[in-house]
């Protein structure tokens, strides 16, 4: 379905209720034969968003010359107005009389088993790097717009020219890491991967339409990783391209010739050199496109720091999503190239079907279970679980939430936050955790540092540190849940109740969450706990929380080292104070009667 | 609820500062001063601990 957007996801592996916005485009696309006679009449002129505005398209008009089907479309934003009629030319012209100003959005309800994200990428605009002169001097493009210039089917029809004079340059530079590789809180930190080999390829086409032509490459490095790639790279050179290490710092347009003068260091000679060219292309670098948190909410699917989407896990199912038969393919995972988005979009319909011809799905053993005799129905649980697994609860017609097993991922979060004890999670249940936590404070409890522990990072970054031989305090006692966000208020005030002197809750960092957000809730609950401990005289330093990942075994074993000095600070007597106001705590608890629903905090 | 300035502490080495706190789109804290994740939210409304 082309020129439609979703509108709606529900449901969950294998049974996806999508629904899909047809945008009405005032054509009929099965009677438009794409004869132009309605373009040709119409008065409105527009920049070609396709041709990077060096052309001109009509208010009804075929997006890009490949597009699918290959039927005009009305731009109603841009018409002269269908109500009243203003103009009407196209339909007047018409002889299929496709044109239909009462069109309308149609909305399509469809199911299906397996969703494939390839919502692709967008391009940075440079225009923040004030120092290349993108918005003053009309010979600085980006890469995108060289494309189109260069292209046959191009807006000049191949002729690459200079837009101040038209005239075909004689000396071309290029600035690669336009928006990447930045750290000056301009532009993006990562690679965007592909602008050194597209570099590559459009000095190569230059000198190819262009024999004698001087094209100068100011570059950070050059990446040309990948088959072919390197000496893709050499023949650029032997082509007689310069490429000089060195980002220039300023570029000034001479008045009269509209030429460019850099000046740049060369890092290679350590000398500043000035370089005059005809034209500058800027190779701006990719970054997520604008909606893709629209995406994200739509597919409860995580993003990266960088707002890329993430994995599932980076090496064994690079194209799942954490959402159960959710895949991924393309720039909306990472920046990439055709060959590795053809890649990864074969793999990611290989999956798909690998679901689809199964025709079922093996379901978490670790999932939620609600228990009816507890909850009160509140809906907390069905806000906080990151899957969308929990059909929420009605106080009116005291129907109990429900948990969708195939859905369920199994992060704890909802038992966690549930005030009422009302959720199970089968194999890491409340009084398993507890048992534990009693355990390790049976003997010597003032000496016993209680760690929580997430399955996927924490608790691999203590292994890592175990495997490293590295040294950290014996005091150290593990609690193993899935998620950080498992770990509920209950446990670590037991831990104090039984005089625990510090209490650490550690998981995964934000963009590593195995399960999307769950441990935003982690944090939220940990800024409670540290409230309610101020309330009841406990010092806020004695519960620690930190992010450590499977790879960072150092780092837990400094941790380790830092909370054992701190340990050492916790006096018996601010032990025996915390196990009374506990105790009291408790007492006081059990004689209230349970929170209701509007009184839980979100 | 909207994002606001918001005074954070780190409970590790106690330095404070303040940062922006959007309670939609709750984000990782890091120390500034020492690195670690054990960074809690100042109210800010009481000008005390929350």
């Amino acid at each position: 379905m082309t020129y439609s957007e979703v509108e709606a996801v529900a449901g969950f592996v294998g049974n996806f209720h999508v629904t899909i916005r047809q945008k009405a485009r005032y054509v009929d696309p099965n009677q438009c034969t794409g004869c132009a006679e309605c373009a040709k009449v119409c008065p409105v002129a527009l920049p070609d968003e396709y041709q990077q505005g060096f052309s001109s398209r009509k208010a009804i008009y075929i997006p890009f010359p490949q597009a699918v089907p290959s039927a005009y479309v009305l731009d109603m934003n841009h018409c002269l107005g269908n109500f009243p009629l203003a103009c009407g030319k196209c339909a007047e012209v018409c002889e299929k009389k496709c044109i239909n100003y009462d069109d309308q959005d149609k909305l399509v309800n469809i199911e299906v088993g397996v969703i494939i994200a390839a919502t692709g990428m967008d391009v940075y605009d440079p225009t923040e790097y004030d120092e290349y002169g993108y918005t003053r001097y009309e010979n600085v493009i980006t890469s995108m717009e060289f494309e189109r210039l260069i292209c046959a089917g191009g807006p000049t029809e191949g002729h690459f020219i200079r837009p101040s004079d038209s005239k075909i340059p004689k000396s071309i530079g290029f600035i690669q890491c336009v928006g990447s590789r930045s750290r000056d809180g301009r532009g993006n930190p990562y690679c965007s991967n592909i602008c050194c080999m597209n570099t590559v390829k459009d000095t190569l086409l230059l000198c190819d339409h262009y024999p004698g032509v001087q094209a100068n490459v100011f570059y950070m490095d050059i990446r040309a990783f990948g088959k072919g790639f390197e000496d893709l790279f050499m023949r650029s050179k032997e082509e007689g391209v310069k490429y000089i290490r060195g980002i220039p710092g300023e570029v000034v347009e001479n008045p009269q010739s509209k030429n460019l003068v850099l000046t740049v260091e060369n890092t290679t000679t350590g000398k500043l050199e000035k370089h005059e060219l005809e034209m500058l292309v800027l190779a701006q670098g990719v970054i997520p496109r604008q909606d893709n948190d629209v995406v994200r909410k739509l597919l409860t699917l995580s993003t990266t720091s960088d707002g890329f989407v993430m994995e599932s896990h980076p090496k064994l199912k690079p194209v799942d999503a954490p959402t159960k038969g959710i895949f991924i393919a393309g720039c909306v995972e990472s920046p990439k190239d055709v060959k590795d988005s053809v890649t990864q979009a074969g793999a990611a319909a290989a999956r798909a079907s690998i679901l689809l011809n199964a025709g079922k799905t093996k379901v978490e053993a670790i999932t939620s279970q609600v228990d009816g005799e507890r909850c009160n129905f509140c809906g907390l649980c069905s806000q906080v679980c990151p899957y969308n697994a929990i059909m929420s609860a009605d106080r009116k017609t005291k129907k109990l939430p429900v948990i969708i097993q195939a859905a369920c991922a199994g992060c704890g979060a909802c038992a966690a936050e549930c005030p009422q004890d009302a959720i199970l999670m089968r194999h890491f249940r409340d009084e398993q955790i507890m048992a534990q936590v009693e355990a390790i404070l049976e003997k010597d409890p003032h000496n016993q540092l209680v760690t929580f522990a997430c399955n996927w990072c924490s608790y691999a970054g203590g292994d890592n540190a175990g495997t490293a031989r590295l040294q950290y305090p014996t005091t150290c006692r593990l609690i193993r849940t899935m998620c950080s966000g498992r770990v509920d208020q209950k446990f670590i005030f037991h831990a104090f109740k039984l005089g625990a002197p510090m209490v650490l809750v550690s998981g995964c960092h934000f963009s590593d969450c195995h399960y999307i957000s769950a441990v935003q809730w982690t944090q939220k609950r940990m800024d409670r706990i540290w409230s309610k401990m101020d309330r009841l005289g406990i010092r806020a330093d004695r519960l620690i929380l930190e992010w450590i990942s499977a790879a960072e075994g150092q780092k837990f074993a400094r941790v380790m080292r830092q909370l054992e000095e701190k340990l050492k600070s916790v006096t018996k007597a601010e032990i025996e104070h915390t196990m009374k106001a506990l105790s009291e705590e408790e007492a006081k608890g059990k004689a209230k009667k349970p929170k209701k629903a509007a009184e839980v905090e979100v | 609820m909207a994002p606001r300035e918001t005074k954070f502490k780190c409970l590790m080495c106690g330095h404070e500062y303040a940062g922006m706190y959007d309670p939609q789109n709750v984000t990782e804290r890091t120390c500034p001063n020492c690195r670690s994740s054990s960074v809690r939210r100042m109210s800010e409304s009481k000008g005390g601990e929350e």
